[in-house]
């Protein structure tokens, strides 16, 4: 077992959950981060109005507002959602995120106590 | 590759980040966390805190560049008090950069 952690921008979350349930990967974990990478967070990404706190003196934000998604798959499902998710979410620009996999030792699903495999099926 | 995961006090985020800015290590993930350590949270005369707010920060990075990020969390973090915080490491298999595709960090 696998899990894949996306670190991807908020506005494409409700197309990448489309693009994995289409695929047959409806469970995920989604949470609210922020983020910076090489390019030390980029303020002209946004639209709306940010919060405050987020910027620097000189008007640069420190952090940008993400969504990180965890999925748990088997090790043979892992390229194809690699490849769903950055199907997805490519739009060229800095800022689309990373995608990081990680070994999972084991899983257990709590409302049967199933482990293994099985319990993430 | 390895992901470290800080568990640090909020009030010290600003100045990990800087310094590890400064070391060239701009790129992390953070966000809001709350938990308990050893000493299940902490007692202000009558009222007990069972969940601490803290700050969690991720870092991926190349196997020979964890040690010198974890010196310089733990140093920057450091307060000498209960609810320093932990750092964690695990391992990373592969990672992409959706913008490109690529194969790397």
């Amino acid at each position: 077992m696998k899990e894949i952690m996306a670190i991807i921008r908020p506005n494409k979350m409700h197309a990448t959950k489309e693009a994995l349930v289409a695929r047959g990967f409806p469970a995920l974990t989604a949470q609210k981060v922020l983020g910076r990478g090489k390019q030390r967070g980029v303020a002209e990404e946004l639209t709306f109005r940010i919060d405050p706190n987020l910027v620097d003196l000189n008007g640069h934000m420190t952090y940008v507002p993400k969504r990180m998604l965890t999925i748990v798959v088997d090790d043979d499902q892992v390229q194809e959602v690699i490849e769903t998710i950055m199907a997805t979410n490519r739009t060229g620009a800095i800022g689309d995120g990373r995608i990081f996999v990680l070994p999972i030792e084991e899983a257990v699903r709590m409302r049967t106590g199933e482990t293994g495999p099985t319990a993430i099926k | 590759m390895k992901l470290i995961r800080a568990i640090v006090r909020p009030e010290k985020v600003d100045e990990i980040v800087d310094e590890l800015k400064q070391a060239g290590y701009p790129a992390l993930t953070r966000m809001d966390v709350v938990g308990r350590g050893k000493q299940m949270g902490i007692r202000v005369g009558s009222v007990h805190y069972d969940e601490i707010p803290k700050v969690m920060l991720m870092i991926v990075a190349d196997d020979g560049k964890v040690e010198e990020i974890m010196g310089i969390i733990a140093r920057a973090g450091y307060t000498g008090n209960f609810g320093d915080g932990k750092i964690f490491v695990s391992p990373v298999e592969d990672a992409y950069t959706i913008r490109t595709g690529s194969r790397e960090l």
